[in-house]
């Protein structure tokens, strides 16, 4: 009998240890990287980001907000309370009615290309975005009539009309920000990420992007050299990752939204978990022109009764969110008096409905037809906004009223509510830099196109005089002006302010120093160091 | 068995071309306009005007035949066109995320292939016995557990307590071991089921009396007499249970932030990007036909009843 080594000289025992051997080898192998990296990792921030980065061009509104504040400065910064900061500008001055603004720019200040920040930068910025239509949403782009370049520090932007909110919106993240002149092709094309801010870009992916510290940033310069934003799409993930050191920072809206029963169990573990107040409010929206009933105040005054603030801050946010009768925190700038927040009031809901000639039960009545209505909600919107809706299901019922829950997905959202397809609907405030124009003119003036937004409420005849008012009146009433509309909408009931969404964010241990962003499209990078 | 393989390579392309319309009905039919986030990611505040030009312009407002003819005509030449949302060619993107979830169904599928004999062989050598019966509720666990809790688990232990594996990441093989226990996990459970209800049934079988009144041990009638006979019915489920982890790759990739199909095709319903929906369902049906002829061929081969009749 022949021996089988004859024909095979690896036997089962020499086999079976190269198999060992080559998974040893290919483990150790990709331990390798993270041994190397680890000298690295002292200086470097690694943030998780919901979604990739994007095409970050600043005069676009595709690349991540968070990302693009890493690059890309403004001429204004957007502070805390509202508070208008110098960027690359220093010195600002409105003149002409509020139709020309003298800008005097930071000296000093170039490009991650080397390019200088001047005048005629700025100029070139702004003629990539600034008139064209698509930028029109803004109100210094709809009213721009021409710059005026006075030297290579000093530029006038000249206004057809005084602009509403005008140093806000250049403040914005997009589509204001500056982009290097050399960093686009021959015809004008963007090809690259170059702008002033601190850090510049090394790498970019659909896994995340690299980015080292700009030495010659102007400012104050982050004191570790590296920061990466690592794209984790799974928000159970990013809690893990958090926990397990794989990245130092989470959190934020728009960065990588962390739930409050997530940032609750972090807390439980020993993580730094950061909640602060957040500059938008979560607003119930009523739709009469849909339903007749919701016509009258006085069953829109019943609903807003029949809600529980408080179960909805617990069920959404585990009672981190703030119940509100307002339609904007005190962090905003100009947002009013403080209404009282109201308290869930069963029998005076009833009564109201009674009065309204709503009776019977177990679903009320009027004229034969049922006071029944239909609430949309959307998860990807609002995380946990089916589970509000049941709340109020229940609760509506006990008054009567009959509440139906219609959930759509994203894409869907964007189809009914700017159609107007609901009875009810939640909406949120745009939040800093964009109050409280933002959500006064878009979410409540008829006349103006505000898109896929929606509006939360329209009466052309009561309310839109009151909004065009408080928009063309001057500074010093602008306060009482926009007091008008708030009182207009509270004394209605024309909508139904439910609590003031707090921005959460955790880190690491090693993080310290950190503060949370003026906005929620700001990164919070600044005042971080990093710990052994 | 090459008229075989053509006889299925028509089929195949018969249902391609039937799950291709159905996808594209599905689709367009889904509430939902594409149009409204695209023309929101140009302008935040898009117009009716702006939403009509997008229309316009990607040809959304044309009749619907006339949409799916002018995919399949690019189709058919190669060119699956471009992705809504980012403007990116969709055969690149798909090209530059097959190998992820490659890797992870390869792995999941070897996972699911050794713990299911594992699980199975115990069961049976010691059938009726406590080590059956713990297999038997390891399985029971196992199937009735899903993926992105097991992730959820498997990432607490190894990851957050005993920091042995990453959290996340496709940077080599130690990123690789907990998405492919997360895939493999659940299709391993239902497997060894099919392992242990297959021996039993073999083990009763006369043949195996007759190795057993020649003084044969156990393991070695279940090894050379059982293994051979339950093969056909192993393979036709291990080729079902790797189609399905190919639905699974959806959950576990953005779990794991593995930048695959799955995730691509997630991210394309989300928008209502209808080309790149229809391009992964196409990859996906690709490879559930090629995975069916696969496994007939393996049975054909493993079973000699098979082969003599398809001869």
């Amino acid at each position: 009998m022949t021996n089988i080594k004859e024909f095979m000289p690896i036997d089962r025992r020499l086999f079976l240890s190269g198999v060992s051997k080559f998974l040893a080898v290919s483990a150790a192998s990709s331990f390798i990287p993270s041994i190397v990296s680890a000298a690295e990792l002292k200086e470097t921030l690694r943030i998780a980001i919901a979604k990739p980065a994007g095409d970050l061009n600043p005069h676009k509104y595709t690349g991540l907000w968070g990302v693009q504040d890493l690059l890309f400065e403004p001429l204004v910064r957007y502070g805390h309370h509202g508070k208008i900061e110098p960027g690359l500008a220093t010195e600002w001055v409105v003149e002409d009615g509020g139709k020309r603004l003298k800008l005097t720019l930071r000296q000093g200040v170039t490009f991650h290309d080397g390019a200088p920040f001047d005048a005629k930068a700025v100029d070139w910025n702004l003629k990539r975005w600034i008139g064209l239509e698509a930028n029109n949403w803004m109100n210094s782009s709809r009213l721009f009539d021409g710059t005026e370049i006075v030297d290579d520090r000093h530029i006038n932007i000249r206004f057809k009309e005084p602009v509403l909110g005008l140093l806000q919106e250049l403040a914005y993240v997009r589509p204001v920000r500056f982009l290097s002149p050399q960093s686009v092709g021959s015809d004008g094309a963007y090809k690259e990420p170059i702008g002033t801010g601190p850090w510049r870009q090394l790498s970019a992916s659909n896994e995340g992007s690299g980015f080292e510290r700009y030495d010659g940033y102007w400012g104050d310069k982050p004191t570790y050299k590296n920061l990466e934003v690592k794209v984790l799409p799974d928000s159970r993930g990013r809690v893990a990752a958090l926990r397990a050191g794989d990245v130092d920072l989470i959190g934020g809206a728009f960065v990588s939204p962390l739930t409050a029963t997530e940032a609750q169990s972090l807390k439980a573990a020993g993580v730094d978990v950061v909640v602060e107040p957040g500059t938008t409010t979560m607003v119930m929206a009523f739709n009469p022109d849909r339903v007749a009933a919701l016509k009258d105040p006085l069953v829109r005054k019943a609903i807003n009764l029949g809600i529980d603030r408080d179960a909805i801050s617990k069920v959404l946010y585990r009672g981190l969110a703030e119940p509100t009768g307002n339609l904007f925190s005190e962090v905003v700038p100009l947002s009013g008096k403080r209404y009282e927040v109201p308290q869930r009031n069963v029998e005076s809901a009833k009564s109201l409905l009674e009065k309204a000639g709503w009776v019977g039960s177990p679903v009320r009545q009027k004229d034969g037809k049922d006071l029944a209505i239909e609430i949309v909600v959307s998860e990807e919107q609002v995380p946990g906004s089916r589970s509000v809706a049941e709340v109020m299901q229940s609760e509506l019922q006990e008054l009567g009223i009959a509440l139906a829950i219609r959930s759509v997905d994203h894409a869907s959202r964007h189809s009914d509510i700017p159609e107007r397809k609901f009875d009810l609907a939640f909406f949120q405030t745009f939040g800093a830099p964009y109050e409280p124009f933002g959500t006064v003119v878009g979410l409540f003036l008829s006349t103006y196109d505000n898109g896929v937004d929606g509006k939360l409420f329209i009466d052309p005849e009561n309310l839109d005089p009151l909004v065009t008012a408080a928009m063309s009146a001057p500074e010093s009433e602008m306060q009482a002006a926009l007091q008008k509309v708030y009182d207009w909408l509270h004394d209605n009931d024309a909508i139904a302010p439910l609590l003031y969404v707090p921005g959460i964010w955790a880190h690491s241990s090693r993080v310290k120093g950190f503060d949370g962003p003026a906005t929620e499209y700001d990164m919070p990078y600044k005042n971080i160091t990093l710990s052994e | 068995m090459l008229v075989f393989i053509a006889k299925r390579a028509r089929n195949a392309v018969l249902l391609l071309f039937l799950a291709s319309v159905l996808c594209f009905t599905l689709v367009v039919s889904a509430p939902g306009n594409v149009a409204i986030l695209i023309a929101e990611l140009r302008t935040p505040t898009a117009t009716k005007e702006d939403i009509a030009k997008v229309e316009e312009e990607l040809g959304l407002n044309k009749p619907l035949l006339e949409r799916y003819g002018f995919w399949l005509q690019g189709a058919l030449k190669g060119n699956l066109g471009i992705s809504y949302k980012t403007g990116e060619d969709v055969g690149a993107a798909l090209r530059s995320r097959l190998s992820v979830t490659a890797t992870l169904v390869a792995g999941g599928a070897v996972v699911a292939f050794v713990l299911s004999l594992l699980v199975g062989f115990i069961g049976a050598l010691w059938a009726h016995r406590m080590p059956d019966y713990i297999m038997r509720g390891i399985a029971l666990l196992g199937a009735s557990t899903p993926s992105f809790f097991v992730g959820a688990l498997l990432v607490y232990a190894f990851s957050v307590n005993w920091h042995l594996l990453p959290t996340f990441g496709f940077s080599g093989p130690a990123s690789w071991v907990l998405p492919w226990l997360t895939l493999g996990f659940l299709p391993a459970a239902v497997l060894s089921r099919v392992v242990r209800v297959g021996f039993e049934d073999a083990m009763a079988k006369p043949y195996v009396l007759t190795a057993r009144s020649k003084g044969l041990s156990q393991t070695r009638i279940l090894f050379r007499d059982a293994l051979p006979n339950i093969a056909p019915t192993y393979l036709n489920a291990l080729g079902t249970q790797i189609g399905t982890m190919v639905v699974g790759a959806v959950v576990v990739e953005p779990l794991f932030a593995w930048q695959g199909l799955g995730d691509l095709f997630l991210a394309g319903v989300r928008f209502r990007d209808f080309m790149v929906v229809q391009a992964c369902l196409l990859v996906f049906i690709t490879f559930f036909v090629i995975l069916n002829v696969v496994v007939d061929i393996g049975i054909t081969l493993t079973d000699p009843r098979l082969r003599r009749q398809r001869s």
